[in-house]
């Protein structure tokens, strides 16, 4: 199997299709507006996005969706990093609309999915609690069997875009076992006709991301609104972090090369001592460096997410390679984006900050740039174990992201 | 934009594998393996013997037309080819150097020169050398101080080198010489072809830190080159010794082939660090369980994969006529810093153990850790240093003004 890098026709479309929507409906002065918005939602915007096709993009044309692949995601989510994007897009298609059509009933995704295609539906998920982990021992909110309910109660942190969402799929506690992988259930609420449920905004860095505390308070959720199985929520879970890792994989990508262009152009412009500051080597040498990450970046990412698209036996790998790398690397960028810029860029209006923001808390998300790496440690302990030292460079059976990227 | 491989192609990697396994020298790719030393005739030999093995396997001269004793294959055969060799950490053949006299002749030569020079470089029946690097001529190779005066046919050339490779074994060398003394900066060289056996051209062994002489110091003592033998026009020198450069520093047309000397050291080593530290104590934690070294390991593996989706992708861009040819310089740069990166941490967990060299009997996998250590040191360096290299991103891939000095 050969992996080409690179985009076909339709993937040039939707970029520049993407490029130019965002630059129109939403440029900076927007996404500035929709910061200062108490949900930062647009519902306007939103209804545009639905129209170009963007909000079911990978999701079936049996369900009003476009049909694409997650590579084609990610040319998207990559367009709406450069713009700092402010939209509950990953909350809706990430989190909610890509697990229920892998996991969901005919009846769930006949009901949802077409409202996520056309914009009707906005949803997002509450998975964090206290200790912001996404680690199966971190979830403690309950949710108990009431004759054919369950309820739910509890409280959950950093839920992205709780008061625009019509749907919440919520992580529960529905069993306590030794193994805290067993014993986790997804319930998919409705919001709009819930009792004793608040939403909370929690004052959070990066404000094109609106962040709650949602507190559960004896919430009742029908049996049939359950995600897959019964205390067998854990491994949509790891489904949804594997697709969301790679998908901010894209959207840090995207910001960071946006935030370098803007380095590299006030570089050009800026003069100091009589000469414009992009002649210092001092300067240079640094932005060679983030020129050299930012390829390596991008490698890792489009990597990644061609192995997502095939269903490749290394995407965990692939995709905790790329997401260590890319964090590692865009949160260098903004920070030097911010000192290149030196004053202007540290000040509210200049718009480095948005993406220094970004960027950390996309790294953060799923586990950082640290966190990733000890799992490719995993990985090539597996590696080593599986194919004998000094044996495995005559293993013809040794491929994949790992076993190559070894050589 | 995955393709299944062509069953032509899926045989071809099958081809190679085998002829891999069954050519390479035995225990190859394990730190028990000890290659020849470099810059010895014992190297020298086994060197040329794997070149020319690789040459009539088919596997090498890509880049070179047939007439000119070239291998032509399709792009994806060649990718293929280069895969599984870099896979397997090829070694590098003696005669490599030849291939920048190719760089230089395919684009500035004439007809004759090429025909002349270019068949028996791709057989490895000749070596060359390259005498770029002067003593006050390094990173500034510009300020070359060789001369070149004019003799009826011949040029009469003095002066000195230093880092010359392989200048021991070579036929023939590659150098460019200050011709007209009064000319600007980049228009006051010409680039020529000499014999080694001429009179007047002498070598003398560079000693480097590893103890090894793997480069030379040569002397041109009144060398009489024929007219003849200049590459491109008089003036023209500097320019093809650019070409010669950009060769150098991994251009894409050699993408995994004549940079397996580094590719051997860089690509072949994160399983070997996984053994390594799984066999080091350090006081009493097992070096592979303290984060520190598996971070930092776990960090090397992910470097090498994205080398590899950054060539790929790179080809892909190739192909599409989308490359500028400075690319080169991010892939240069990385790579060898990251190979040094790699070296200083094997040194920071093997301990004391890194002082013993070659030849103790108390030194691990016959001080090869130790001698990648010290050599690793002149990879940041030679093929122009990794601040030349920054220079070239900041200045021709973002287009930075020149820089202040």
């Amino acid at each position: 199997m050969a992996i080409e890098f690179g985009l076909n026709e339709e993937q040039e479309m939707l970029k520049t299709m993407a490029r130019d929507f965002l630059a129109n409906e939403c440029p900076m002065s927007r996404v500035r507006e929709l910061m200062e918005d108490e949900t930062g939602f647009s519902a306007d915007l939103w209804k545009k996005m639905a129209e170009v096709g963007w909000l079911g993009l990978v999701l079936p044309e049996e369900y009003g969706g476009a049909g694409m692949n997650f590579r084609d995601l990610t040319i998207l989510l990559d367009e709406m990093g450069r713009q700092v994007f402010p939209s509950p897009f990953i909350s809706t298609l990430l989190y909610v609309g890509m697990p229920i059509l892998a996991f969901g009933t005919d009846e769930q995704k006949n009901d949802i999915l077409p409202k996520i295609c056309s914009g009707e539906a906005v949803c997002t998920m509450a998975a964090l609690e206290d200790d912001g982990d996404w680690w199966a021992d971190s979830i403690k909110v309950r949710a108990d069997r009431r004759g054919d309910n369950y309820v739910i109660n509890g409280t959950k942190l950093f839920v992205p875009d709780a008061k625009s969402a019509d749907y919440m799929l919520i992580a529960a506690r529905t069993k306590r076992t030794e193994d805290p992988e067993e014993g986790i259930t997804l319930f998919l609420l409705d919001t709009r006709e819930v009792w004793g449920m608040l939403a909370t905004p929690l004052k959070t860095m990066d404000e094109t991301r609106k962040l709650y505390e949602v507190t559960f308070m004896n919430v009742p959720i029908p049996e049939k609104n359950i995600l897959g199985e019964l205390h067998q929520g854990w491994p949509i879970m790891k489904y949804i972090e594997l697709h969301t890792t790679a998908a901010l994989c894209a959207e840090m990508v995207g910001a960071g090369e946006r935030a370098f262009e803007m380095t590299v152009e006030y570089l050009k412009e800026r003069v100091a001592f009589g000469v414009v500051i992009g002649s210092f080597q001092a300067l240079q040498h640094r932005a060679a460096d983030l020129a050299i990450g930012l390829e390596y970046s991008r490698s890792l990412m489009e990597w990644a997410a061609e192995n997502i698209k095939e269903g490749h036996p290394d995407t965990a790998t692939s995709v905790a390679m790329a997401k260590s790398f890319c964090g590692d690397t865009c949160k260098k960028v903004v920070a030097e984006g911010i000192q290149m810029h030196g004053g202007i860029g540290f000040t509210w209006d200049h718009d480095m900050h948005l993406y220094f923001k970004r960027v950390w808390v996309d790294d953060n998300a799923f586990g950082d740039s640290i966190y990733q790496r000890e799992l490719v440690a995993k990985a090539l302990d597996e590696i080593h174990q599986l194919s004998g030292y000094g044996r495995w460079r005559r293993m013809p059976g040794v491929t994949g992201a790992v076993g190559q990227g070894m050589m | 934009m995955v393709s299944e491989e062509s069953e032509r192609l899926q045989a071809l990697r099958q081809e190679v594998r085998t002829w891999l396994r069954e050519n390479l020298p035995e225990g190859w790719g394990t730190p028990a393996y000890v290659p020849p030393p470099r810059g010895t005739a014992e190297g020298q030999a086994a060197g040329k013997e794997w070149s020319k093995k690789l040459y009539d396997a088919g596997y090498t001269g890509f880049t070179v037309p047939k007439e000119y004793g070239g291998i032509e294959r399709p792009r994806e055969e060649q990718a293929v080819i280069r895969e599984e060799m870099a896979r397997t950490g090829t070694p590098p053949g003696a005669a490599t150097l030849g291939y920048l006299a190719v760089a230089a002749l395919m684009r500035y030569g004439t007809e004759e020169q090429k025909k002349r020079w270019i068949p028996k470089i791709m057989t490895n029946e000749e070596c060359w050398c390259e005498c770029f690097s002067e003593p006050n001529a390094g990173s500034d190779l510009a300020n070359i101080q060789k001369t070149g005066v004019r003799d009826g046919d011949e040029w009469v050339v003095n002066g000195q080198s230093v880092w010359t490779s392989s200048s021991k074994f070579a036929d023939w060398g590659i150098v460019p010489v200050r011709t007209d003394v009064n000319a600007p900066r980049h228009r006051n060289l010409s680039f020529f072809v000499f014999d080694c056996t001429t009179p007047g051209f002498s070598v003398k062994p560079l000693r480097q830190m590893t103890g090894d002489a793997e480069f030379s110091e040569t002397f041109f003592d009144d060398v009489r080159i024929p007219h003849g033998n200049m590459i491109g026009a008089e003036g023209q020198g500097w320019y093809v010794a650019m070409t010669v450069l950009e060769a150098e520093r991994g251009g894409g047309m050699r993408i995994g082939e004549a940079a397996a000397g580094i590719t051997v050291t860089t690509l072949g080593g994160v399983d070997n660090f996984v053994e390594l530290a799984k066999n080091t104590k350090r006081r009493d934690m097992v070096a592979w369980d303290d984060p520190l070294f598996r971070q930092r390991i776990a960090q090397f593996a992910i470097e090498n994969e994205a080398i590899r989706a950054s060539t790929q992708r790179m080809r892909v861009k190739a192909m599409k006529g989308q490359l500028t040819g400075h690319e080169q310089s991010i892939t240069s740069t990385y790579r060898r810093e990251k190979n040094q990166r790699q070296a200083n941490m094997v040194a920071e967990m093997i301990g004391a153990s890194i002082q013993y060299m070659r030849g103790d009997p108390r030194a691990l996998d016959d001080g090869s850790w130790t001698y990648t250590f010290l050599r690793s040191r002149g990879n940041t360096i030679e093929t122009g240093t990794t601040e030349i290299n920054r220079g070239i991103i900041a200045e021709r891939l973002l287009g930075l003004p020149r820089t202040r000095m």
